[in-house]
């Protein structure tokens, strides 16, 4: 049977990865109560919201993403290519529980539900943990995340400035001048929001690459007042409409995934009318930036053995370190053959916005980062093992690209780094013989304890 | 307009403000309210932002 947002609750705390809130706790202080505990967090009671809790940071380390997703945290990568190459169909239900209770007409109110404010300049409270699911007549059902700002208590903002498929159908409806219907699932499973954040062909249902992921369908009860199908099992669903007045709204500023403050967006509004949700119902407060930098890692590693792959380079392992915001840093270990340092790193710094890749032999720990500096310092000559690549795609929120100077509409490059750190080739590997202690297997320190 | 409202106008025509110095401000203010109120603020469409990012009521135009 599917898992489901309850599921990873219980893993976590049994893991003794969650911390249980019994005091009340103004919303005002959620996130940043959830940014000093070291475990993810939840909120038993919410000043003001009765019946309402609230549980976030859930996915904000890599070793908590791995034990949702039920794996080591090495295999992240490779758990989710399986997932994606194996789809199942969503299948559809006649009931579920995110619509036990229904709020419609002038019950339809966002500030019954304990959004909070996360930053200190973001533009106002913020729903982070969204699942947005749409319809185009002829390119299907589309799920994405996008977060979503609270305006007034019956409309949000909504980010659509970056490419997606369902920007693609907002501009398809703008140009019919009509609404575009949406649904937002809020506490959902990883691999939901997984799959709603994988960019996958248009054609694809990322229901289905969800199912792929839990191994099982997931179940699905259609909308009350849209026509779109959310997962029965989320907390919580808003239904409404993006309304057809294109970018024109002031949206932001949010503490973004790159760990910085983003700018003001000109976006679309959100107009929400109907809220369902569970009787006794979770919010989600997906504590930015580190789960939504852990819930990328699966993603672009993924991507990143792919491009090794087609490269023609064996992978062992790689990691996209949080540092690098999960996005801008692949750190790859290989089985090498004469030349394959540079392969990889060509291979690596093509994946996306990838601006930094560092390539080891198979013998380096990567998730190690002082097995990562030795290799780093023993293996590399700079004028041999530094490829630097200028003029390439860079990202506006990266401040290096000075995307500021560049006027409105400009798109800014980025130089991309590649550090070969395998063994050069012609020093004999000997060389890096690592020490041994003398009887190391002989004896245990637990004896002499 | 309530008077939470109208308050929270008086504050951003004194100087443009983030959401948050809003919400600093009134400390003792249940989170419910303080949100209405907000949506109050914006449903007069008299809001904009400044170089920064902050809340700031827009000139009256003429």
């Amino acid at each position: 049977m599917k898992q489901g947002f309850r599921d990873v609750l219980r893993v976590l705390e049994d893991a003794g990865e969650l911390r249980r809130i019994k005091k009340a706790v103004d919303p005002r202080h959620l996130s940043a109560l959830a940014a000093q505990a070291k475990e993810a967090t939840f909120f038993e009671t919410v000043e003001g919201y009765p019946g309402w809790r609230v549980a976030g940071a859930l996915v904000s380390t890599r070793k908590r993403l791995a034990r949702a997703m039920g794996c080591a945290e090495a295999d992240i990568a490779r758990r989710f290519e399986d997932g994606i190459r194996r789809p199942i169909d969503a299948r559809l239900v006649d009931a579920g529980a995110c619509q036990e209770v229904v709020w419609q007409g002038d019950d339809v109110d966002l500030t019954a539900i304990p959004i909070p404010l996360m930053h200190d300049k973001d533009g106002g409270p913020y729903i982070s943990a969204t699942m947005v699911v749409s319809k185009d007549p002829e390119y299907g059902r589309n799920v994405g995340s996008y977060r979503l700002m609270y305006r007034t208590p019956r409309e949000t903002g909504i980010d659509l400035v970056s490419s997606s498929d369902m920007r693609r159908y907002y501009q398809r409806a703008l140009d019919a001048g009509r609404p575009l219907e949406i649904a937002v699932a809020v506490g959902v499973h990883p691999y939901e929001m997984l799959a709603a954040s994988y960019k996958a062909p248009i054609d694809v249902d990322e229901y289905a690459i969800a199912g792929g992921l839990h191994g099982a369908p997931v179940e699905l009860v259609r909308c009350k007042t849209v026509d779109l199908e959310v997962p029965a099992d989320a907390e919580l669903v808003l239904e409404g409409e993006l309304l057809p007045i294109g970018w024109t709204a002031d949206e932001g500023p949010f503490g973004e995934f790159s760990h910085i403050t983003g700018d003001v967006k000109w976006n679309p509004i959100f107009r929400v009318r109907c809220i369902t949700h569970r009787r006794d119902p979770i919010f989600y407060m997906l504590q930015m930036p580190w789960e939504n930098d852990w819930l990328a890692a699966p993603v672009i590693e993924a991507a990143g053995l792919q491009a090794l792959r087609i490269a023609s380079v064996e992978p062992v392992a790689i990691r996209a370190p949080v540092g690098g915001c999960c996005y801008w840093t692949l750190v790859a270990s290989i089985k090498k053959r004469p030349g394959e340092g540079k392969n990889a790193l060509l291979a690596l710094l093509s994946v996306a916005e990838v601006k930094l890749a560092i390539v080891t032999d198979d013998d380096i720990d990567i998730y190690d980062p002082d097995d990562l500096d030795w290799a780093m310092t023993f293996r590399v000559q700079a004028d041999h093992d530094v490829l630097i690549v200028p003029g390439a795609r860079g990202k506006h929120i990266d401040p290096s690209v000075r995307a500021w100077s560049l006027g409105k509409g400009g798109l800014p490059t980025t130089a991309k780094l590649g550090i070969d750190a395998t063994i050069p080739e012609g020093v004999p590997r000997e060389q890096y013989e690592r020490l041994r202690y003398f009887a190391r297997d002989a004896v245990r320190l637990e004896d002499y304890l | 307009m309530s008077p939470l409202a109208e308050g929270l106008v008086a504050e951003l025509r004194a100087r443009p403000r983030h959401f948050a110095e809003l919400v600093e401000a009134h400390p003792t203010v249940a989170w419910r309210d303080l949100l209405r109120a907000w949506g109050e603020v914006r449903g007069l469409e008299a809001l904009g932002r400044d170089e920064h990012g902050r809340y700031q009521i827009a000139a009256p135009r003429g």
